[in-house]
């Protein structure tokens, strides 16, 4: 496959405050390309220095054999953008706004079979101002969509959105993706990765710390399974630390996650723990683990911190 | 090409569609225009003069009446007592005492004694008790004579050279057409740049390969058409409303009015770079633009202030743009007087636009 995207140690420093750290990556043509992290990990730092949009402090980003930083404008040519808080004219309804923006690539689109593919057809009409969330999104990526880019640029496209509008989301990018687009996007929602993306790059502070197909990630992970479970008297984390073959425990808010490569192992001694330690466990779940739980092992965070 | 048109059209779009832009930019002129128009500065008001006399004979009754018909003053006539109370509330500039027998019965064979009319002034209205008295003295004069029947020697003729009387609409209506030119130019680039910016319509925007340049281009072309829109718009409402003349050539008029939206829209640059947030716009713009409003001349001459202020406004950039459309469109000058404001004005406009360059970036800062 080929690469689309080349990135060697990218770099954002601001002043003493290093955003983004020699980060590495590639994307192959035509996958769906995952940055996955909490907030402040550095995601749509990344991003907006792949598009033009942020000075690079070191490293180079090359896009379709263009170098961004030598030559921004040939890469925002063949580049959709969607931004994380994307806002438009006010005084344009969705048909002139989507003109008015293919006029910057100096093309000619139409806006009604654009409007049509993110499901706003009928409000081609109306001001910006009168969409919901959902589907000011949804423009959002139409307006990504004017110059038919080959890679386009999603951050955090699902935030701030309702499940329902969520999944609505997911399938016109599942859609996109099937008609060849390589597609960029960032999420700190692990589901969402999942369903999604071909390929994950996991970032935390700055760095990427995992980077592989979701399966690959989940594997190598050796996670295993999780295991939750809450007790009717409080216990220090520790105690489940120590128990066989646990990866990492956490305290949540009702209980504790433990991650075992075993649980054949884990849950005996648990049980044992139990009766030393006079609590009770109730509410025991066993589940395959996610990704979610890679991040967990990857980090010792969860990613809504 | 298509893109800078298409910008354009949209941009004109938006303008348009904006009442908060129009309302400033053409609304609001009107109404100051109007009620301007309507106070009618160039009125001189009437002098009000009081008249006391008890008994008056014919004769004397009729040089009163005389007296009434005169346009400058409005004749009151009552007691003394009543008139010496009006006079000291200043509801009086002069009251005459008028003694009832002032002029000889025409049949009477003795000559005539000499009367005396005292005039009661107001101290506090110098000007209006100077006119009052010149113009009795006048009359008086003519009765003399009239009566002596001594042939008049002189005739004063008075032909006037230049029919047209400048009324105080005629000063205002370049003035408000320039305020409202700078008023658009500021307020519409400096709010609208400010909301771009901060709500990351501009990342946006260079996010594709458009130059800012198309961008900037695409706006200021939009607002100096509504430049020329609100001179035009304005001239009218000012000749077809308040008989306002434009003297000048209209050409003139249009080339003064994009020339003051150029240097304008390069200051409405420069305060949506400054300003930080769109709150602070109209504080910023209302800090330079208001003080202005008042200082060039737009409402009253420049010459009425004291000479140290004179020095200072002279320079600012409406002061220059006002005069010249008032020598054009009042006075009927052509380029060759308005050269030395022009000039300053291009002066204005590039010393502006290098500093927006400046202020303003579409990009965010290197750090």
């Amino acid at each position: 496959m080929q690469d689309i995207i080349q990135v060697k140690g990218l770099t954002k420093k601001y002043g003493d405050l290093v955003a983004v750290d020699h980060i590495s990556f590639n994307v192959h043509q035509g996958e769906t390309f995952g940055i996955l992290g909490p907030n402040g990990a550095g995601k749509t730092t990344t991003l907006e220095m792949l598009e033009g949009l942020k000075h690079i402090t070191a490293g180079e980003a090359i896009l379709d054999g263009h170098n961004i930083q030598s030559h921004p404008r040939e890469v925002k040519t063949i580049i959709g953008v969607q931004l994380q808080a994307s806002s438009f004219f006010d005084g344009l309804n969705l048909r002139e706004l989507l003109v008015t923006f293919a006029s910057l690539y100096n093309r000619k689109v139409n806006p009604v079979e654009l409007l049509r593919k993110v499901q706003l057809e009928e409000k081609m009409g109306n001001m910006v101002k009168e969409l919901s969330g959902g589907q000011k999104q949804r423009l959002s990526i139409a307006v990504g969509l004017v110059n038919d880019p080959k890679v386009l640029f999603l951050d955090e496209p699902t935030t701030g959105l309702d499940p329902q509008a969520r999944r609505h989301m997911w399938d016109l990018i599942t859609e996109i993706k099937k008609q060849g687009k390589t597609i960029v996007l960032t999420t700190h929602y692990m589901e969402e990765a999942e369903v999604l993306c071909d390929r994950i790059a996991i970032m935390d502070h700055a760095k990427i710390v995992a980077f592989d197909t979701p399966f690959n990630l989940l594997k190598s992970a050796d996670v295993g399974s999780t295991i939750t479970f809450r007790v009717d008297k409080p216990c220090p984390v520790e105690h489940f630390k120590s128990l066989p073959a646990v990866l990492t425990a956490i305290a949540e808010d009702h209980g504790y996650r433990l991650l075992s490569s075993n649980p054949e192992a884990t849950l005996p001694a648990l049980f044992k723990h139990e009766t030393s330690c006079e609590f009770k466990v109730f509410d025991l779940q066993l589940r395959q683990a996610t990704l979610e739980d890679v991040f967990l092992k990857l980090t010792g965070s969860t990613l809504r911190e | 090409m298509y893109t800078l048109f298409t910008l354009t059209k949209s941009a004109i779009k938006m303008f348009v569609r904006n009442k908060q832009s129009l309302f400033f930019a053409l609304f609001m002129p009107t109404v100051i225009m109007t009620i301007f128009g309507f106070i009618g500065f160039d009125r001189i008001p009437k002098v009000p003069v009081g008249i006391v006399v008890s008994n008056p004979t014919p004769a004397t009754q009729q040089f009163i009446d005389q007296l009434s018909q005169i346009s400058a003053f409005t004749v009151t006539r009552g007691s003394e007592a009543d008139q010496r109370t009006a006079l000291q509330k200043g509801d009086r500039s002069v009251v005459l005492l008028v003694p009832d027998a002032l002029l000889p019965d025409p049949q009477a064979k003795t000559p005539p004694q000499k009367q005396t009319i005292t005039a009661l002034t107001n101290v506090s209205q110098p000007q209006q008790v100077q006119t009052t008295l010149s113009i009795l003295t006048q009359i008086l004069d003519k009765t003399t004579l009239s009566i002596a029947r001594a042939p008049e020697l002189f005739d004063l003729k008075t032909e006037q050279v230049n029919s047209r009387d400048v009324k105080y609409i005629d000063f205002l209506l370049p003035g408000i057409v320039a305020m409202a030119v700078m008023q658009m130019s500021i307020f519409s680039v400096a709010f609208v740049f400010a909301d771009y910016k901060e709500k990351g319509v501009l990342k946006r925007l260079i996010a594709t390969p458009m130059r800012p340049y198309q961008f900037v281009t695409a706006n200021v072309v939009t607002r100096l058409l509504m430049a020329l829109a609100q001179a035009a718009i304005l001239i009218a409402i000012g000749v077809l409303g308040f008989h306002s003349h434009v003297l000048g050539s209209y050409w003139l008029v249009l080339l003064l009015a994009m020339l003051g939206g150029v240097m304008f829209l390069g200051l409405g640059f420069v305060i949506s770079g400054i300003a930080k947030t769109v709150e602070s716009v109209p504080a910023l713009a209302n800090l330079i633009a208001f003080p202005m409003l008042f200082l060039s001349g737009v409402f009253f001459p420049v010459d009425a202030m004291p000479a140290w202020l004179g020095h200072v406004v002279q320079y600012l950039p409406l002061t220059y743009f006002a005069n010249a459309m008032r020598e054009v469109m009042a006075n009927g000058s052509g380029f060759s007087v308005i050269a030395k404001d022009v000039y300053w004005m291009i002066g204005w406009a590039v010393a502006l636009i290098i500093l927006a360059n400046f202020t303003f970036g579409f990009e965010e800062k290197r750090v």
